[in-house]
């Protein structure tokens, strides 16, 4: 995953799973929601949950806390961020909704996950510190194009050519 | 946002870019025009609809700056005022000129829109027209005025010349004025604001009519669809059922709803008529290409159809069409006078509506098709084993087989066997179906049935382990609860239905889709069998829940690897269920 491009002063919004903290970029974010029903969808990862009706609007919604394999907080509530970009649109589930962050350059760490552990931390682009608080950054769109792409359209039934 | 230094630009940009869009739809008729003048040189009304035309393309194409068009336009008026002063008789001939001038108005329309800056050659079509000489010879000779708008010159009082009379005229007044006035000077800005009062009064004419994005109405459909989900919840509550005040209002506001849904949906219909116009033109070419004689005759070109359905439309009938003509009728006349027939051949196109299907019928008069002629070339073509017994109906959907043709050589119209393919594609992929009917010296019929709308479908909700799904009802044959005596499990095959004379798999949904939960009894489930694909199968769900209209959702990019699936739709309660592809879903466990 590349290095990511910081862009002065870009507002991030900042989000929990389980005791981690993330953010994606703002103008991502579409807008949030509460923990909506969902209709589970077959041949799909474990992190998919499934698609919900977002007024009128059929969208994915995934949990990455299975994909990352980090432990849900047992008393949060849930809800879901809205993130659109490049006419895709996908929900993810999230413990809370923190705050909206300015990342300046002096806050923005190397990147740790360069390299190591690919499966868990595909999608982080950087690693922002702010006071005593970390936070990565994360392209979860990007990370669902491509790599994600390629594990459901392997579990998905494929005829035979 | 517009940076300050572009708005002159954007402003020049944007006229032109509504000049494209209104010639477009300015054009959409003439083709029309010239093939009724042909059948019917007499028609007055016709030419003077198409001369008028040309007239307002010139002038507006002028007044924008598209000067190459405007000068074409301009020979072409010329040339249509002498066939409107009746110089010139209407011949065969003078319509298949016009005709290519008329395409390549089109061409250089199509070409500006994809680009502004585009440049066209028409000096070979101009000579043409000018040296145009009526085959009778008894005509008038023709003086034709010189270009007076040369391509390179600027927007100028001199460029828009004799394309504006004085401000007040109106369009109908034109014809009568256009010798009279051939070169009257006046400013710039006159002439601006008459073509800007002449694009007006055209707007008014064209049946007060919008363009709306598709994107736009499909967002309204979705809201409305939303709209419709609240309404039901509204309706539910307890509280609307005791009040009766809020019962009738909740009342009311559902039959709106309702209107409003219905609105909505016509939105996307449009009428066939454009592409049915595009067929007879396509009959005259191929039939003058052949050198054979051909008519056509369109029924029910007013039977609209949902716009998605039209665009896929287009091809698959350009190939049936041409292929009635080039394979369907006779090539030889006096066969066809010794069975007793118009030497000319006929094509009848027709659109109806059929519960709930559209179907388009494209008829000829000719041989019939041989189904032993076509199994022989298709063993020849190595399509199907020597040995293959087939029956007439199987013999005939050969020609749907890629790389079938019945040609020897490949010619200008047909012999690549691609077109029928292509018919066939198309069409199941609207989710639609082609029969064959043909009688041995009477002719053949195509018969294509299509959903009236990709948009909504009629859907058989059904519970399988604690999901809802829908099974589109025109893949359902029969749904029966099976007993257990009917049910046949195998080791090879296996669980089979034993339906009346029937036998059929029988394949589970929850395995179908995946789950791994315990199978239940088949006397507590329900047996949907389909006849989707080729023979019919059986799936077993666990309950019917209901029958509804659904609309389709497409399912979002990241998810639409996935197989077996053709959208969603969301239900009464708000919460959307997946539609099911049952043939693409059982093709993954080798049936049908």
């Amino acid at each position: 995953m590349s290095q990511h491009k910081f862009d002065s002063n870009q507002r991030y919004l900042c989000f929990g799973l389980g005791d981690e903290e993330f953010a994606v970029p703002l103008l991502t974010v579409r807008e949030v929601v509460a923990m909506p029903e969902t209709t589970s969808m077959p041949f799909m990862p474990a992190y998919f949950v499934g698609i919900m009706n977002l007024r009128g609007m059929v969208i994915s919604v995934i949990d990455l806390r299975q994909k990352m394999q980090i432990k849900p907080k047992a008393e949060s509530e849930n809800a879901v961020v809205i993130l659109e970009d490049n006419g895709i649109s996908v929900g993810v589930v999230v413990d809370s909704v923190n705050s909206v962050l300015t990342v300046t350059e002096q806050d923005f760490a190397e990147n740790l996950a360069a390299g190591d552990n690919k499966n868990r931390l595909s999608c982080v682009t950087g690693v922002c510190r702010k006071d005593d608080r970390l936070i990565l950054l994360i392209d979860i769109l990007k990370s669902l194009t491509g790599d994600d792409m390629s594990i459901i359209s392997r579990s998905a039934p494929r005829q035979a050519a | 946002m517009t940076v300050e230094g572009n708005t002159v630009d954007d402003f020049e940009k944007e006229i032109k870019q509504g000049f494209l869009e209104e010639a477009t739809e300015l054009l959409s008729g003439t083709e029309q025009c010239f093939l009724t003048l042909e059948r019917d040189p007499s028609n007055r009304g016709e030419i003077e609809k198409l001369f008028r035309l040309a007239h307002n393309l010139k002038g507006s194409a002028k007044a924008v700056g598209f000067d190459e068009l405007g000068a074409f336009t301009h020979e072409l008026e010329t040339f249509l005022l002498k066939f409107k002063n009746q110089t010139f008789e209407l011949t065969a001939p003078a319509v298949t000129l016009l005709l290519e001038c008329n395409d390549h108005v089109n061409v250089m329309v199509a070409g500006l829109k994809a680009d502004l800056d585009a440049k066209f050659d028409s000096s070979g079509l101009i000579e043409r027209i000018k040296s145009y000489v009526p085959a009778g010879g008894a005509a008038a000779p023709v003086v034709s005025p010189p270009a007076s708008a040369a391509p390179a010159a600027p927007a100028g009082p001199e460029s828009i010349e004799a394309s504006e009379p004085v401000p007040a005229a109106v369009a109908e007044a034109f014809a009568a004025q256009e010798a009279v006035a051939q070169a009257p000077l006046f400013n710039a800005a006159a002439a601006e604001a008459a073509a800007d009062k002449k694009i007006k009064a055209k707007q008014a004419a064209a049946d007060e009519q919008i363009r709306v994005s598709l994107a736009r109405v499909e967002k309204l459909i979705n809201y409305v669809g939303e709209m419709v989900i609240l309404q039901t919840v509204l309706r539910a509550q307890p509280q609307v059922q005791e009040n009766l005040f809020l019962r009738k209002t909740v009342h009311q506001l559902g039959k709106v709803t309702k209107e409003v849904q219905d609105l909505s949906m016509s939105l996307r219909m449009v009428p066939l008529k454009q592409t049915f116009q595009k067929m007879q033109r396509i009959v005259r070419d191929t039939s003058s290409a052949l050198n054979k004689p051909v008519e056509i005759e369109v029924l029910g070109e007013n039977v609209e159809v949902d716009k998605t359905v039209l665009e896929q439309l287009g091809d698959p009938l350009v190939h049936l069409v041409r292929n009635a003509v080039d394979h369907g009728i006779e090539n030889d006349m006096i066969a066809r006078v010794d069975a007793g027939k118009d030497p000319k051949g006929k094509i009848v196109l027709k659109a109806f509506h059929q519960s709930g299907y559209l179907v388009i019928e494209v008829k000829d008069d000719g041989a019939g098709l041989n189904a032993d002629r076509l199994r022989n070339i298709a063993v020849q073509k190595g399509i199907i084993p020597a040995t293959k017994v087939l029956t007439d109906k199987e013999c005939h959907h050969l020609i749907f087989a890629p790389g079938f043709s019945t040609k020897a050589e490949v010619t200008e119209v047909s012999g690549r066997g691609v077109g029928m393919d292509v018919v066939r594609t198309n069409i199941e992929a609207m989710q639609g179906e082609v029969e064959i009917h043909t009688e041995t010296g009477k002719g053949t019929t195509f018969k294509v049935i299509l959903p009236l709308t990709l948009a909504i479908i009629d859907g058989m909700i059904v519970k399988s382990d604690d999901d809802r799904y829908v099974i589109p009802i025109s893949h359902v044959r029969e749904s029966l609860r099976p007993t257990r005596e009917s049910v046949k499990n195998t080791k090879e095959l296996g669980e089979i239905l034993l339906l009346r004379g029937e036998t059929l798999p029988l394949l589970r949904l929850s395995t179908l889709l995946g789950r791994k939960t315990k199978p239940k009894d088949v006397d507590s489930m329900i047996a949907v069998v389909t006849t989707v694909g080729d023979r019919p199968f059986s799936i077993l769900v666990d309950d019917i829940i209901g029958q509804h209209e659904v609309v389709i959702k497409q399912l979002g990019e990241e998810v639409r690897g996935v197989r077996g699936f053709a959208g969603t739709a969301i239900l009464g309660d708000g919460r959307p269920s997946l539609i099911l592809e049952l043939g693409e879903l059982a093709k993954t466990r080798g049936v049908a």
